[in-house]
């Protein structure tokens, strides 16, 4: 049992383990970018004048909150490389990151893409027209009104969403993104302990979470700024 | 003179309501024109047709001489005019609205500013010193560095006029301004409005205040049911009126 809770194990690997947090961090970041812009992307198509795109955009959303992240990775790092060489005829395999960063950002992207969209529909309507009424382009206002706005009310919910990618990243090591729980694996099966490498980890991950949603709160991003 | 603005025949429907069923007028350069009407009689569809928020089912706008040039829909009804045009015919017409429609995330000068620096192309500094000044003009020069929600709604409605004219426009509109204030806070916002009508400001108030009606306009259009049904100057058409709808209307209103 005491074995269960002796670090010491995890501190001794402490440098194996830091390189796996910091490609934690690597995945997280670059989906997390694909996700974000995918996700305006996609609620902007969303919201296009035209059916047939805006249906096309309502399905891109549906299919990717559908999908699970796990079954995401296997299905990048496994089926679209061969997808890709199938259309292309060039014969390719996808860096693990590569296929981790597409699957989570992909998936991501479809919550980001509604959370734009209630923020950007949450913008009263008056505020457009008064841009408008001074000559305002539509793009100009988008930018300058509406986005801005939408940011603010969306704030929270992207910080909790972005939150959740940094946990889900965890899910990597299964396509063998050497990755913290990649590395935890491998030292335990080297060691023969796994219970103290695997409680470290969790340690780990809490702490880093904790700091993270406490100055998200501290930053005053938790909730809705005045104004 | 030629009219700064002349609409004609102008028709506006709503699927298949008819919201305005031929409306003509002349607008000439420094002139005042108010329009009153129960609700529902067309006034801000009106006035939202002119700087073309709504886009007319079949008429005609011109503006100073040139005819705005609505493109056509397949099926004869008219779309707006190219982006540009639109955004041109825009800038020269300021509007202020019932709801103010200040921008909560920008202060009351960053408010002003960003029409003339964005559209107008001014650099950060004339379009500071131009907010500055108009927002001097309406009394609220102290208040330039907060945010519209720490105002007052009268506070607000006079940003959201320093706003429409930092764009130095040809023809200002009022939609309602003073509607949705409380009523200690109307007569800051009339102030300003009366003002800039003794400063020769061309307007077209769309408004529920009879005296300013009476007091400030050169001409007033009593519209029922998408038609105007009184056209006339102040002093006919609230000591004379015409038609007898309009006679009550004012009854009701003038007490």
């Amino acid at each position: 049992m005491s074995e269960t809770f002796d670090l010491s194990l995890f501190w001794e690997y402490r440098l194996v383990l830091w390189r796996g947090l910091e490609v934690n961090a690597l995945v997280f970041v670059l989906s997390l970018v694909l996700g974000l812009v995918l996700g305006l992307v996609a609620c902007l198509v969303r919201l296009a004048p035209w059916k047939g795109l805006a249906r096309a955009g309502g399905a891109y959303v549906e299919l990717c909150r559908a999908t699970p992240e796990y079954v995401a990775l296997i299905w990048f790092h496994n089926v679209a490389p061969f997808l890709v060489g199938w259309a292309t005829g060039i014969r390719i395999n996808f860096n693990p990151i590569v296929s981790a960063t597409l699957a989570l950002g992909i998936v991501a992207s479809g919550y980001f893409a509604e959370s734009f969209r209630a923020g950007i529909q949450a913008v009263p309507r008056g505020h457009v027209e008064a841009a408008r009424a001074l000559g305002m382009g539509s793009m100009l206002t988008f930018v300058r009104i509406v986005l801005p706005q939408a940011f603010r009310t969306m704030t929270p919910e992207l910080m909790s969403q972005s939150i959740g990618l940094l946990k889900t990243s965890t899910l990597v090591s299964v396509i063998a993104v050497p990755d913290i729980m990649y590395q935890v694996q491998m030292v335990s099966q080297q060691e023969m302990k796994a219970m103290p490498l695997y409680t470290g980890a969790a340690i780990s991950f809490f702490v880093l979470i904790f700091v993270l949603t406490s100055l998200v709160e501290r930053a005053g991003l938790g909730t809705r700024r005045e104004a | 003179m030629d009219a700064l603005l002349r609409v004609v025949d102008l028709q506006k429907s709503f699927g298949d309501t008819p919201v305005l069923k031929g409306i003509s007028f002349d607008l000439p350069k420094g002139t005042v024109l108010s329009i009153i009407g129960a609700s529902g009689s067309g006034k801000s569809t009106l006035l939202r047709c002119v700087n073309l928020l709504e886009i007319p089912s079949a008429g005609e706008i011109h503006f100073r001489g040139a005819p705005v040039e609505f493109r056509k829909s397949h099926d004869g009804s008219l779309r707006l005019p190219a982006a540009a045009a639109a955004n041109t015919l825009r800038r020269r017409i300021g509007m202020v609205f019932q709801q103010f429609n200040l921008w909560p995330h920008m202060t009351v000068e960053g408010n002003v500013m960003e029409a003339p620096r964005r559209v107008a192309g001014l650099t950060k500094a004339e379009a500071r010193d131009k907010a500055r000044a108009y927002l001097d003009k309406v009394g609220l020069l102290l208040f330039a560095g907060r945010y519209p929600a720490r105002l007052s709604g009268g506070q607000q409605q006079r940003v959201a006029i320093a706003r429409a004219l930092a764009m130095e426009p040809d023809i200002l509109l009022f939609d309602e301004a003073t509607s949705s204030l409380d009523p200690e806070l109307t007569g800051e916002v009339l102030k300003v409005m009366r003002t800039l009508a003794a400063e020769g400001t061309t307007m077209i108030v769309v408004t529920h205040e009879m005296a300013f009606a009476r007091d400030v306009s050169d001409r007033i259009l009593f519209l029922h049911d998408g038609a105007i049904e009184e056209d006339g100057p102040p002093a006919r058409v609230f000591a004379q009126p015409q038609s007898e709808r309009c006679r009550r209307f004012l009854t009701e209103f003038v007490r």
